[in-house]
């Protein structure tokens, strides 16, 4: 962690603080459905009355699938020069639905399916600008 | 749709040409389609073609700079981008055009020159108010290969698919491609060979994953009506399904973020609804298909468009691969062309090297690879963000 300026990947995603947080995403209060990144209508075509709320997600989930980047990603993506692989996961939370992140300090071969995690708010890396990019990740509970 | 016939067909090799313009590929393929069909350019009636992500503002108007080095004489051009499924949704857009009688002689031509490596991001021009998901992805470092894996991996562990039936699936196509002179990739390659190449995306490795390439193809269409007074053996397009997704669909679909699976809703379903499509209008069923092209972008893909297509119950195409029925001389052909994988990816061009291996196939024209027999095709190809194009021919 460094003092550079922090960024965060958008506004209004996720708590803003680093450390333990929760993403924000956008629950029908009509149908029920739940959306994330944020968006401004209910997208279930179903629902008539789409009324929607951004409101927190559940700050744990189960592991639902993974995988891991054994390549550097590319740009805008910032990897380190002794980049190691990074493991993926989709994660579905108790509302139901499943968001896709990358797991914190975490060997590829350590995750499973099931597996409970927790959301983190997290500096990613520092961008092409020395900002640190500040974004969510998943750590085993 | 009525029965549309393609009286032409031309496809530029695949591979990497940098000293060539893409339009200079584009016209090779075009001029082969029209002098297969017995036609000059003057005689083109609309053209429509497939408009590449990677060749900045003069692809995304590819058709008009392909019509600049045809030589322009003003007829209707039209610009189609439907992801990887370009391709196939050119030729179902051309087809639309004839069966309505807007045209009577419609080319549809794409050609591409791929980015190299992960495709890379491309950044919208003007502030978000919250950052797209295709913006996030890439920030969080998520290439398109990660969300296959993502499948993949699910897959696996539900239906007992191992690291070796996905090498497999490489094994397999390389065998057809290496019959095909148009392929780029036309070495055979080992099951250890495939097991040792490296990891990508866990548990897809590099030689599990399709290559991107350049290319260009091009086809003409007119009715079937008046396919008799251009050959003697027109191919005739019948079924053409085009797909977006359902709502609920579970697929970690590129570049989703967050998705809310339903219950009862087919994984990749804007295939599902494509697929399902071309089989309606053609009036036919998964066992009526003499062979098949599919999208094999990866192993994953294999195994699923082959379930999701029909043909094989939901996870057990690793077991029809496994007992040899998806080879040319097998139950069921599966790219007898060398697939994605014997050709790399040349994105908005890739379903007109599927579509010239059906018209050759259909026209026995395909020497070693010949699937013997052959009278009815489908292909079907995958594209981004939930485009899909299936198509359906016969000779």
């Amino acid at each position: 962690m460094t003092d550079a300026k922090r960024v965060l990947m958008g506004e209004g995603l996720f708590s803003p603080e680093l450390g333990d947080g929760h993403l924000i995403g956008t629950h029908c209060k009509s149908c029920g459905d739940y959306f994330f990144p944020r968006t401004f209508t209910c997208h279930n075509p179903q629902c008539e009355a789409k009324d929607v709320e951004d409101v927190p997600l559940s700050p744990t989930g189960k592991v639902s699938t993974y995988s891991a980047m054994s390549y550097p990603p590319p740009p805008p993506y910032v990897a380190p020069k002794d980049y190691q692989p990074i493991p993926v996961v989709a994660v579905e939370m108790p509302e139901g639905i499943h968001i896709i992140g990358m797991m914190e300090a975490c060997d590829p071969a350590d995750v499973s399916i099931g597996m409970e995690v927790k959301t983190v708010i997290t500096v990613l890396y520092a961008n092409d600008k020395g900002e640190d990019l500040v974004g969510w990740k998943f750590k085993r509970v | 749709m009525e029965d549309i016939a393609i009286i032409g067909a031309g496809l530029h090799p695949w591979g990497k040409f940098p000293q060539k313009f893409w339009t200079n590929m584009a016209a090779d393929a075009a001029h082969e389609a029209l002098a297969d069909a017995g036609i000059e350019w003057k005689d083109v009636q609309t053209v429509v073609s497939g408009s590449q992500n990677w060749g900045g503002r003069k692809g995304i108007y590819s058709g008009n700079y392909f019509d600049e080095v045809m030589g322009y004489n003003g007829v209707p051009t039209i610009n189609v981008n439907n992801a990887c499924a370009t391709g196939g949704t050119c030729i179902t857009v051309a087809a639309a055009m004839v069966a309505s009688g807007y045209a009577d002689v419609v080319l549809a031509v794409s050609a591409d020159k791929s980015a190299k490596g992960f495709f890379p991001f491309l950044p919208p021009y003007h502030e978000e108010p919250v950052p797209a998901d295709d913006t996030m992805r890439w920030m969080m470092g998520l290439p398109n290969p990660i969300y296959w894996a993502l499948e993949c991996r699910k897959k696996m562990i539900k239906f007992g698919i191992t690291d070796e039936h996905l090498a497999q699936v490489k094994v397999a196509t390389s065998k057809h491609g290496a019959l095909n002179p148009m392929a780029r990739y036309r070495k055979e390659f080992t099951l250890e060979e495939v097991l040792a190449s490296p990891m990508v995306t866990d548990p897809l490795r590099l030689f599990e994953i399709c290559a991107t390439s350049d290319g260009a193809g091009a086809v003409v269409l007119c009715s079937a009506k008046k396919a008799k007074q251009y050959t003697t053996k027109p191919i005739t397009i019948c079924g053409a399904g085009l797909g977006s997704p359902l709502y609920g669909d579970p697929t970690t679909r590129i570049p989703v973020l967050g998705f809310m699976p339903k219950p009862d809703v087919p994984i990749i379903s804007e295939s599902w609804v494509a697929a399902r499509g071309a089989y309606e209008q053609a009036g036919l069923g998964p066992e009526d298909i003499d062979f098949v092209e599919i999208p094999d972008n990866s192993s994953w893909h294999y195994f699923q468009y082959l379930e999701t297509m029909g043909f094989f119950e939901e996870g057990t195409a690793h077991l029809a691969l496994e007992r040899g029925e998806t080879m040319i001389g097998g139950r069921l052909p599966v790219c007898p062309s060398g697939g994605f994988s014997s050709f790399g990816e040349a994105t908005m061009a890739q379903g007109f090297a599927q579509v010239y291996e059906m018209v050759l196939q259909l026209r026995g024209q395909c020497g070693a690879r010949q699937v013997e027999g052959a009278k009815v095709g489908m292909s079907e190809v995958y594209g981004m963000a939930g485009n899909n194009s299936a198509l359906i021919l016969k000779n």
